[in-house]
């Protein structure tokens, strides 16, 4: 029984191996309704700021919650970096979108491990690295997409309160753009989470929430004060894309997201090749 | 160069040692039926040579390399347990992102060739969630043969299969291993089926391999036995107990010589030694499923 052959060996690329694996994932988070019903809470969540802000607009006259925001464009984010939170408007602002995406992730990745689809795939030449990008990319480009659906909705959302739309175009600009960007990191941090807790999605849920909140920077704020040095967490760069943000707010949140992207890629894989995955 | 290859492999989940330096030889080109108890280690090998889990201890090559090589990786076509589908897609749609995975250009094409060899092709637009256990079965055989696979690992496969659903599965194995030298490692509980494929044969128990052997070795060396009747039954063992190692009375009361023996021996020697006339006196087979259960018996 010996009818051996020369076999041929040929080691698939790492563009081509993530290209496929970009193409599934991809594929599925625009067929299944996960993407757009996150879509529409993103748009949802200002209005229902707002309407915070309002007071629910009961009385149409402004309440004591009117003074949550005195720029409609507070909606999208701070008027300044402020890691201490004092009342809700410091806090709901685009932010928020990163929660939300810690929620889909954690669902689309638990969907990967209860469908089967990582034992299927890491029985073939995918490394774990390439499973780590795949989803850093795909949740990043999810909270991006949210990011937009939050400032569509911000916009509409807004203009009902009948506050002041005055605003420096390019602070704007460059605080939407340091939110998409950081983005990026908080998907490899989502990603980080699922990988760790696999299958027990409620708990990798549960985590992505409490992170996603930047409940452990406000709290560290609290201690040490409002610290620039709070900028190299996710959380704190997210929050120094305010409305007084500029160039160089994007830059820092362009290396902070990046930075923890890449940590959070690396431990991820290394811990998907020393434990078991299936 | 052997398919796979494994030394003194050992995977301990906690306390429990599955695996207790198992070894593993399977050639290029064979159908190997990779059989034992429940939780006597077989899954457990198969996942690690598919990368699922991680060893404890040991080596495993495939074709000469380590197992997890990209390279050889996309060669090996894997079903452990059921395929990775996502239930609310089509068979189809489930094929084609397996195959973009695994980075197939024609991909259509492919997954149409691989969905006719497992006979699905007009169940293709099925939602995957709403096939039968059969069904699925075969999409996961569709999912190993993806891609042109040269090592085939496949746990349990025929479970769930009706008659025709396994004659497709001989025949997918057989063409596979003889057309394109692919190598297959089968492991089943349903012995009669896996007799009528297996080129090779791997035994496992309690972590161990305790026998390899090729159909060829199963066929001359273990599986033939003397059977005979005789007017005293109970002497004649007690005489035959002292000359042969094994020596049993089935259900039958035929008295079973086990050594390999020729029956014209048996006879000679009943005879012109001990002067007892045998009545009845056949040379017969154990089926595999047979030979398995007193392997597994001597253990205990």
């Amino acid at each position: 029984m010996e009818n051996t052959v020369k076999l041929q060996f040929e080691q698939p690329s790492f563009f081509k191996r993530l290209k496929g694996m970009l193409s599934v994932d991809f594929y599925r988070l625009f067929h299944t309704p996960l993407f757009y019903i996150f879509l529409g809470i993103a748009a949802i969540i200002p209005a229902l700021v707002s309407m915070g802000a309002m007071g629910g607009g009961a009385e149409g006259a402004p309440t004591e919650a009117t003074a949550m925001f005195t720029n409609a464009w507070q909606i999208i984010a701070a008027k300044s970096p402020l890691y201490v939170i004092n009342d809700m408007g410091d806090y709901a602002n685009m932010n928020m979108v990163f929660i939300c995406g810690g929620i889909m992730i954690s669902i689309f990745i638990g969907h990967d491990y209860k469908s089967g689809y990582v034992k299927q795939l890491f029985t073939t030449h995918a490394k774990k690295q390439d499973y780590m990008m795949s989803k850093t990319m795909l949740g990043a480009f999810s909270m991006a997409c949210m990011c937009i659906t939050y400032l569509i909705g911000g916009m509409i959302s807004a203009a009902g309160t009948g506050l002041p739309f005055t605003v420096d175009a390019g602070s704007l600009i460059c605080a939407i753009l340091g939110k998409m960007i950081m983005s990026l990191g908080w998907a490899s941090l989502y990603t980080f989470i699922n990988v760790i807790f696999r299958s027990k999605f409620g708990i990798s849920i549960a985590l992505c929430f409490v992170l996603g909140t930047g409940i452990p920077v406000i709290g560290a704020a609290a201690v040490i004060g409002n610290s620039a040095a709070l900028n190299v967490f996710l959380y704190g760069s997210s929050v120094y894309a305010c409305l007084s943000a500029n160039f160089v707010s994007v830059i820092v949140c362009l290396t902070v997201s990046v930075a923890w992207a890449v940590i959070y890629n690396i431990l991820g894989s290394w811990i998907l090749s020393k434990r078991d995955c299936y | 160069m052997n398919a796979i290859e494994i030394r003194n492999l050992t995977k301990n989940f906690g306390q429990k040692q599955a695996l207790q330096g198992l070894n593993m030889t399977v050639p290029q080109g064979a159908i190997y039926g990779f059989i034992g108890e429940n939780g006597s280690g077989k899954s457990t090998t198969e996942k690690i040579i598919c990368g699922l889990i991680q060893p404890s201890g040991g080596s495993v090559k495939l074709f000469g390399r380590d197992y997890k090589d990209a390279d050889v990786r996309a060669k090996v076509g894997v079903l452990i347990e059921a395929p990775g589908c996502f239930p609310n897609y089509s068979v189809w749609n489930n094929m084609m992102l397996q195959a973009a995975n695994l980075g197939i250009e024609n991909a259509e094409e492919e997954v149409r060739k691989v969905l006719r060899v497992v006979h699905m092709e007009g169940s293709a637009s099925n939602k995957y969630k709403n096939c039968s256990l059969g069904m699925k079965q075969r999409i996961g055989i569709a999912f190993a043969l993806l891609g042109n696979p040269t090592l085939l690992i496949l746990d349990e496969p025929i479970n769930g299969l009706d008659a025709d659903g396994m004659r497709i599965m001989r025949e997918v194995l057989t063409d596979v291993t003889k057309n394109y030298n692919c190598t297959v490692v089968i492991s089943s509980h349903i012995l009669g089926e896996l007799e009528k494929i297996a080129t090779h044969y791997g035994i496992v128990r309690g972590g161990k391999m305790i026998a390899e052997m090729t159909a060829e070795e199963l066929n001359a060396n273990c599986r033939t036995y003397v059977e005979l009747k005789a007017k005293d039954m109970a002497a004649t063992k007690a005489v035959l107990e002292r000359k042969y190692t094994r020596v049993e009375t089935d259900e039958e009361e035929y008295i079973r010589i086990y050594d390999g023996v020729k029956a014209e021996e048996v006879v000679d020697y009943m005879y012109n030694e001990l002067r007892i006339a045998v009545t009845e006196i056949k040379t017969s087979k154990i089926g595999l499923e047979e030979y398995y259960i007193d392997l597994m018996k001597e253990g205990r």
